[in-house]
Parts: C-alpha cells; sequence; structure tokens
C-alpha cells in the first residue's frame, strides 16, 4: 500500500553484530550453521540486440514468468550535467515536461490514458546525470498500448506554456521543501566539495533558473539532445524479441538519426587537502555525516577490487563500519560506504547519521576504520566471505528481469567487453588482500578527505574542528560566518 | 522462447542446465471456451499447506525458474499487542531477534546470510512482525536454520538489549524526530483511534524504549514467538516434499508455548469530527491529513474503498491531483487511499499545501470531491484504471520470491487464508460504481474523520523566506 509514513508501519529491522572487544556486545562466530561450500555460479542471459535503421541500440530480454513489462529508454546526452551553467534543472524540466502535453494529447489524456491501462510512465533527467530516461512499466496485456504512448510523449511532446508554467510553481515549492531534509543538504554540500568546478557539483536548480526556462528552451534541448544513435532502448519481461523489433522499426521511424554527438565534460580530480563543511541545522538533533572523495570511473580496472574493499569497509550489515558504529557502540541506526563509479569517476563515500552527542565519537571510529583497511591487510575470511558474497549474491538478479537488463544496459553505457559479466566472477574471486589495501590507499586518503556534517553546529562545531578547517553554511546553502544564538 | 539460464557451483563438480519454467502454471489453457480474444493471464501462485505438530503453518511454493528461494516467517503480533507504557517493544524485539541464539553468535545471522550470497531483514507493522531471507537454492537448509535456531533458542541479554535500544531511538531520530513531517503520522492516529492497540505508533516513544527490561524482552518471546502463534512461508527453486522434510527437521521440535490472548482492537463509532493543528519546526510548507475510519481491510466496504482510493488519489489522472494540482494550484502534491489493516483501518488523504494557499478552501475543494462522487457514478475508465493497476502492482509484487513468501504469509496471519493471494483480483475486479457511490457515503462523512493539519514553526531564528 502506498502509504504515508509507510515505515512507520514498515520498520525495516535490524540486522547486526559487533566486532573487537567493547563493554557491550561483540560479534560471535559459532561456526555452526548448515552451509553449502559451493558457490552457485549463474550466467545471466544475454539479451536480444538490434539497432534500428536511425541508430537506436535495441536490448530485449524475455522473461515469460509474469504478464509484466518494463523498459527504460536511456538518452545519452540529454543529463543534468550537460545542463548550461546558468539554467541548472533545463534537462530535469525538459524530461518532466514531457508528459504534460503531445501533439495529440493534452497532458491530462497522457496521465489517464496511462493509468487506465494500469501502466507507469515518467520521465527524468538527474543532475550530473549524463543521460535523461523515459522509463516505463506496466502489463504485457497492452504492451503496445502503453508503448504507443512513451513512444507519443519522446517524439511529439509540444510543452504547453500553461503547463510550464504550473510546473514551474511545484518545483519552487519543492526547492523550499529540500531544505527541510538532512539528506538532501548532506548530498549537496558533499557533491560541491568532491567535485568543485565539474559540472556535477550541481544537485539542484534554482528559483531564477526555473523563472528564466522558456517553452522554446526546452523545445530545442529536446530537439538537439534526443537523439536516437546516443540512446540505448532496453525492453525486459513477457514481450518476444522477434514481434517487438519490427514493430519499433514502425513506432519510432518518426525519430531521425541526427549529428549530435555527446561529449563528456574533462573529469574531475580528486579534492587536495581535507577540508570539514558544517551545515547548520538548528532543530537538528542528529549530525548527518558523509566522508569521502573523487576515485574511479566504471571502466576502471580497479572497479572489481574496489567492489571487494568496500564490501569489508561498509557495503552492508556484515560490513565494518556496521558492525563498529552501530552493533558495538551503539551511535545509530545504520553506518555504510558506497563509491559512484560512472562514465566519468565519481566519489567514494562513507557516512550515517549519529544523534547529536556521539558526533565526535563517530568521527574517531570512521577515521579509525579508513585507516585501519589502509594500513592492515584484510584477514584472509573476511576477504573470502566479501568475494563470496559478491559472488553468490548473482544467482538473487535471475529473480529479477528489469536488474538483469541494467546489467546489459551497464556494459553498453560503460564501454565493458561483451563477456565482462561472464568473466566477472572470476574477477572477483582472484582479488587479493593486497589489492583490497591497495586501493584502499589509493582512493580512501584520510588527509584528503572531504567531510560534511549537517546537524546543530553550536554543538558539534568543537569537534568537527579536531578534523580541519571548518566551512560553515546555513540550510538555504550560503557561507556563514558563525552559528546564529538562539532565540 | 523460454528464458534459459545455466548455473554452475564454483567449486566445478555440478554443472546444471535450468529450462526456466514458468513460475506460474499457464493457468486455465488460454484460450480455452468461449475465450473470444487474446486471454488475460491470470496470475496465480501455486501453494500447498501443511500444519507442524506444534501448531507452526506451513506454506510451500515450488518455482524453480530461479536458482533461488525465499524463506519468510510471520508472527502474528505488532505494536497492536502493546500495553500502555509499552510502546515500541514489538519492534524493539524485532531488533533483538538478530542478536543470536543457541547455535547463532551474535551478528552471525547476518554474516552468514551476507556471505553466501543471500539477504534477509525483518519488518514490524501494528498488525505482523515478519523476518525474511533470500538465498541461493543451494543454501536452502541456511534459511530454515536460521529461523528455527531464533524461534526455539534466541538468547537476551542486557548488553544486546542496550544497544539495540540505542539503534532503534536513533532510528526514531532518523525517521521521525529529525524530519520534516516526522511526527504527523503518530498525532494523526493517536488522534482518530480511540483504542490504544491502533493508537500508538509501531516505533514507540523513547520513554518507553528506555524502559523496557531483558524481563520485558524474555516474556514477549515466551507469549508470541510461538511456533503456534507464526507462519513460515517457503518459495522458490526446491522440491516440497525434501523441503517439508527439512522444515520438519527444524521446526517440528520446537515446542508450543501457551499464548497471550488476542489484542482486543475494536473501535467505538466516531462521534464527530476531530481536528489538531501541529507546528513542525522543519516543515517548509503546510500539509493537511484528512482521515476517515473504514472497516478492516479483506471486507468488501474496504476493497469498494480501495477502488475508490484510486480514483481520487492515485496517479496525475486522479480527480484530486487534477483538481488541486492542476486546475486550482493550491497544492503541490496529493497522496493517499485505504491503508490495510487486520481492524479498523483509515482512508487517508495527504495534501501538501502550496504556501500562501487557504487551507480551508483546500478542505473545501475535497469535500466537494467527495461529495461528486456520492452522488455521480464512477466513470467506466476509472474503475478501469483502479482494475488494471491493482493487476499490474500485483503482478510486481509476485516478482521476486521474498514478496512472494511475504504475501503468503501476510494473508495467512492477517485474513487466515493465504489463497486470498490468488483471488483478490478477481474480488477486486467486481467492486462497482455504486459500491463506490455507497461507501463514499457511509464513511467518508465529516463525523467520521480527523483532520490534522502541519503548519511550519515560525522561523525565528532562521533567515527570511
Amino acid at each position: 500500500m502506498v502509504f504515508v509514513q509507510a515505515c512507520l508501519q514498515q520498520l525495516p529491522g535490524a540486522p547486526g553484530s559487533a566486532p573487537e572487544a567493547g563493554p557491550s556486545s561483540k560479534v560471535e562466530r559459532k561456526y555452526l550453521a548448515p552451509v553449502s561450500k559451493d558457490v552457485l555460479r549463474v550466467k545471466l542471459p544475454a539479451p536480444v540486440e538490434a539497432t534500428l535503421a536511425n541508430g537506436l541500440t535495441v536490448l530485449i530480454l524475455e522473461d515469460h514468468r509474469l504478464p509484466t513489462v518494463s523498459m527504460r529508454l536511456h538518452l545519452g546526452g540529454a543529463g543534468g550535467l550537460y545542463d548550461p551553467a546558468h539554467l541548472p534543472g533545463l534537462a530535469g524540466v525538459t524530461a518532466e515536461m514531457l508528459l504534460e502535453g503531445t501533439k495529440s494529447r493534452a497532458s491530462r489524456k497522457v496521465a489517464e490514458e496511462v493509468e487506465s491501462l494500469g501502466a507507469h510512465l515518467a520521465a527524468s533527467a538527474r543532475f550530473g546525470g549524463d543521460a535523461a530516461a523515459i522509463n516505463a512499466s506496466g502489463l504485457s496485456d497492452n504492451f503496445d498500448e502503453w508503448f504507443a504512448l512513451a513512444a507519443d510523449v519522446l517524439l511529439h511532446p509540444v510543452f504547453p506554456a500553461e503547463e510550464l508554467e504550473r510546473l514551474k510553481q511545484r518545483l519552487k515549492t519543492q526547492l523550499r521543501q529540500q531544505r527541510a531534509s538532512p539528506s538532501f543538504l548532506s548530498g549537496e554540500r558533499f557533491n560541491r566539495a568532491v567535485f568543485g568546478s565539474h559540472p556535477a557539483a550541481v544537485v539542484s536548480s534554482t528559483a531564477e533558473a526555473i523563472d528564466a526556462l522558456t517553452p522554446a528552451q526546452l523545445a530545442q534541448w529536446h530537439r538537439d539532445r534526443y537523439a536516437p544513435q546516443n540512446a540505448i532502448l532496453g525492453i525486459a519481461g513477457d514481450v518476444r524479441a522477434a514481434d517487438v523489433i519490427p514493430k519499433l522499426n514502425r513506432w519510432l521511424a518518426g525519430w531521425r538519426r541526427s549529428e549530435a554527438k555527446e561529449s563528456l565534460p574533462a573529469a574531475p580530480a580528486p579534492a587536495k587537502t581535507r577540508k570539514v563543511y558544517l551545515v547548520d541545522r538548528p532543530n537538528s538533533i542528529q549530525t548527518t555525516l558523509v566522508m569521502g572523495n573523487i576515485a574511479l570511473d566504471r571502466a576502471h580496472p580497479d572497479y572489481i577490487p574496489m567492489t571487494i574493499m568496500n564490501r569489508i569497509l561498509g557495503g552492508g550489515s556484515a560490513a565494518r563500519l556496521f558492525l563498529n558504529l552501530r552493533e558495538e557502540k551503539g551511535y545509530t541506526y545504520g553506518v555504510y560506504s558506497s563509491f559512484a563509479a560512472l562514465r566519468y569517476p565519481g566519489p567514494w563515500r562513507a557516512g550515517g547519521d549519529v544523534r547529536t552527542e556521539v558526533t565526535g565519537g563517530a568521527m574517531k571510529e570512521f577515521f579509525y576504520e579508513l585507516r585501519r583497511i589502509r594500513e592492515e591487510k584484510v584477514s584472509g575470511r573476511e576477504l573470502e566471505d566479501a568475494k563470496r558474497s559478491v559472488v553468490a549474491g548473482f544467482a538473487l538478479s535471475l529473480e529479477q528481469p528489469a536488474q538483469l537488463l541494467e546489467f546489459a544496459i551497464a556494459r553498453k553505457i560503460y564501454g565493458l567487453p561483451a563477456d565482462y559479466w561472464d568473466n566477472y566472477p572470476e574477477k572477483v574471486m582472484a582479488v587479493t588482500a593486497d589489492e583490497v589495501q591497495r586501493v584502499a590507499r589509493k582512493y580512501l586518503d584520510t588527509e584528503t578527505v572531504q567531510i560534511v556534517a549537517v546537524g546543530n553546529a553550536g554543538k558539534i562545531r568543537a569537534e568537527l574542528e579536531k578534523y580541519g578547517p571548518v566551512e560553515l553554511f546555513d540550510t538555504e546553502g550560503r557561507a556563514i560566518k558563525a552559528v546564529p544564538s538562539p532565540s | 522462447m523460454k528464458r534459459r539460464s545455466q548455473y554452475t557451483l564454483l567449486a566445478g563438480l555440478v554443472s546444471l542446465s535450468l529450462a526456466a519454467s514458468s513460475a506460474l502454471p499457464p493457468g486455465p489453457a488460454s484460450g480455452g471456451a468461449g475465450a473470444a480474444q487474446p486471454a488475460v493471464r491470470p496470475v496465480r501462485i501455486p501453494f500447498t499447506e501443511f500444519r507442524l505438530k506444534n501448531g507452526l503453518r506451513v506454506i510451500l511454493s515450488e518455482d524453480h525458474s530461479a536458482p533461488t528461494y525465499s524463506i519468510c516467517v510471520t508472527y502474528n503480533v505488532g505494536s497492536r499487542d502493546e500495553p500502555k507504557g509499552q510502546t515500541g517493544y514489538a519492534h524493539l524485539f524485532e531488533h533483538m531477534m538478530f542478536q543470536g541464539s543457541d547455535k547463532v553468535g551474535k551478528g552471525e545471522h547476518f554474516i552468514l546470510v551476507q556471505t553466501y550470497g543471500g539477504r534477509s531483514n525483518g519488518t514490524t507493522n501494528a498488525d505482523r512482525t515478519n523476518y525474511f531471507e533470500t538465498l541461493p537454492a543451494n543454501q536452502l537448509e541456511l534459511g530454515l536454520f536460521l529461523e528455527a535456531d531464533r524461534m526455539r533458542s534466541l538468547v537476551i541479554n542486557q548488553a544486546n538489549l542496550d544497544n539495540q535500544r540505542h539503534a532503534v531511538q536513533e532510528e526514531r531520530r532518523l525517521r521521525v524526530d529529525n524530519q520534516p513531517y516526522g511526527q504527523t503520522y503518530e498525532v494523526v492516529i493517536e488522534t482518530a483511534y480511540d483504542n490504544f492497540a491502533y493508537k500508538h505508533s509501531t516505533i514507540g516513544s523513547m520513554e518507553d524504549l528506555n524502559a523496557a527490561t531483558l524481563d520485558d524482552a524474555a516474556s514477549f518471546f515466551k507469549s508470541y514467538y510461538s511456533p503456534s502463534n507464526a507462519v513460515l512461508s517457503l518459495v522458490g527453486d526446491f522440491k516440497a516434499e525434501e523441503a517439508l522434510g527439512k522444515v520438519k527437521k527444524y521446526f517440528e521440535e520446537i515446542p508450543a508455548r501457551p499464548l497471550r490472548p488476542a489484542a482486543d482492537i475494536s473501535e467505538p463509532e466516531q462521534k464527530g469530527e476531530r481536528r489538531k493543528t501541529i507546528e513542525d519546526a522543519f516543515a517548509q510548507r503546510p500539509r493537511i491529513d484528512i482521515v476517515y475510519k473504514i472497516p478492516p481491510g479483506n471486507t468488501p466496504d474496504w476493497l469498494a474503498l480501495e477502488v475508490l482510493g484510486r480514483a481520487l488519489m492515485s496517479g496525475r489522472s486522479s480527480r484530486l491531483y487534477q483538481k488541486l494540482v492542476k486546475e486550482k494550484e493550491v497544492a503541490v502534491e496529493i497522496s493517499g487511499g485505504a491503508q490495510e489493516r487486520r481492524g479498523p483501518s483509515l482512508f487517508w488523504v495527504v495534501v501538501m499545501a502550496r504556501p500562501g494557499k487557504e487551507l480551508a478552501e483546500i478542505e473545501r475543494l475535497i469535500d466537494e470531491e467527495i461529495g461528486i462522487i456520492e452522488n455521480e457514478p464512477v466513470a467506466q475508465w476509472e474503475m478501469e484504471k483502479a482494475r488494471m493497476q491493482w493487476r499490474s502492482r500485483h503482478a510486481d509484487q509476485l516478482r521476486s520470491t521474498q514478496s512472494r513468501a511475504a504475501r503468503l504469509g501476510h494473508y495467512a496471519v492477517y485474513y487466515d487464508d493465504p489463497s486470498l493471494l490468488n483471488r483478490l483480483e478477481e474480488r477486486i475486479g467486481r467492486v462497482t460504481p455504486e459500491d463506490l457511490r455507497r461507501v463514499a457515503r457511509s464513511y467518508l462523512r465529516k463525523s467520521n474523520r480527523t483532520v490534522v493539519v502541519t503548519l511550519p514553526a515560525p522561523k525565528a531564528a532562521q533567515p527570511a523566506q
């Protein structure tokens, strides 16, 4: 049930366990569980691939278990990464406006037709993303009908001025609301810190930019950047590739190849000195901590050892950060690490929300874990467990055709070799403790790490100053000199 | 062509080739007698049921289309069973279930599941608590062992209790106390319900969480975590007969314990509108929650209200979105619908207002739209929309073995009838426009509702807007 505060009715539960000594509780392994030592290795099904006359790459993964189909159209070159500097949000607003009216259907008609088919249709272009996307899903009963609607919004949007005005009002209200969210505030500051002058530093529009957008700008963005030769259409589910491909040639015949080429901005470089950014959110009772720096892109050979290193450090509830900060110390509901490897180098990050009073203690443990994985070789057992976990977990993706399709689309987007997923398990199993340490040393540099904290600055500033010069911001994103005294 | 997948064991000895069979049986031969047009495939999950000697209800559903399985144990206990002074205990206890048992060390549960390629979690709501694992098919015994061991022999000690109390309190801060509108939900249910069972939130109060003792936890386990108070559902790539043998091996010797009587969840009839206004330090714009008291899930009236909720609030084609967001531009977001509970439920209308708009005007427009439903039949396309959305969502929910296992457990514990999983689609399809009119008139009355307005707190110390 879609619900208000669904979180209160469905509280995702507690994983858990704790490491090393400590006054509280300790992780303990009894080794009494009946487990198969064999790793169930799966070969991912390969989608049918085709290129349409207009240059569009098509990937189709048949799966007839349930009468449903999902599709994703990846529109390379049309993402927020390419927003003009003075118009952040142009790519995103263009995508959102696709559904607000076509040559033959008004906004309301699009919604009524899509929803009465039981389908979902959405278009988006994220900030920092290199692509826009049209996502749709629904029943195979009426796939042709809802696909036709997706094609209509792709090919024939008209960007009606009155709908744009309404959307602007809603977007400006959302701009305000997001400033209430600690995760938005930390993400905004973190991206600024690690990306610097790279366009992925921008995570949100501004009221001025939204006001400045015109239907003509959107139409031009659509005309220039929604180009079939730069796009990938993935379809997964209860369809027959042999039936669908000829239909696609017909349905998308009006989509003409263009000269548009995508060229990525110069890659971002890691920040060189450690800095602390503190966003003062006066009523906060938790501190949202995020720390990290630019690491690597998706095609980098370090990707696989980095995956294993991350699994050990913070990639889940059996990882070191979770076991230490939650299960041993009880500072938080959850702490994790991750890394974003894209077509350009993205950041690794570690973080979590901790109660205000233990901000200093949490920082100490984050740094302890970052230093530990750099300075000490991981144990044979931790390494084997992490590798096994990644390889064995592949079997679960076979339940989800949309997930399998994502693997195939990722291979195309990142230019990975055709047999990449077939060889992936071997490559994972070959990672050594030395390699884990090497990538930790290379990327998780505590001397240059960028630290963001969102919380009650009056209470936590002193703790954060131990880690470097603190730059202070308000929730509006403006640099401030001092913490305002509470009224 | 059926999808084919191959999987081999890394140890290199076994190589299996798998002709993916359908997760779902073909159903009545499609295009059978009288089928004029391409038949719409019914979405049905085959399953069989057993009861062990100790009362544990076992539901098995074979599906060989992926080399995976899920186990879900749904306990017939939720926050509704908590008395005053013990709010949050059901959920705190759910956390304790991950802290180790006789043969599983503290923290080992998640290490084992993750190491062997699986996923695991637990969730608590007002009406039930569930625990689930999804694992590769060759680890069938692992899931059974983990669930059986903690059902039999949970270890409850002070260090773990204190530790998880902190984790849960941080969860409350993260989701409720440090978020905009975080407290609205609690205020709404506190105001709308009279019976304490549903009147308090699942996350519970900081005070009660602080007060939880070791004895409380032990007594909670004894009273509710008996095999006779649980449903085990197992879905995926196994042979039912073999699996049942293993289920018996791990679970049948766990003794049943006497149960605490089920909570009284009855509600007196509401005799007048209730209103409350709260201030929220994090909110940036006003929000209105209007909730009407409605019958429990899986009743004919509830099903009609579920359809009505879609016509009013589901998606951009919905009446309230079109009226409030598009036409009048007084709101930026609409959400809500019929909440499903085992006892008296709530029908929610949630509106995020545009700053500076008259809230009374928003309420008036909502009343007007409800008035239209009471007086004019809902259009055919809206009925079709509800039916198709339901079918589509239902199929999505059956995609993963985990969700299938959870749904089977849900219907078994909520309504004592797992076959509802296969029957609700048809029942939703039978709802008529006349039903919608009837339930709108019966339940969406002012005297049967609670209105909570959440306003941004004045921001003295913050920069001007």
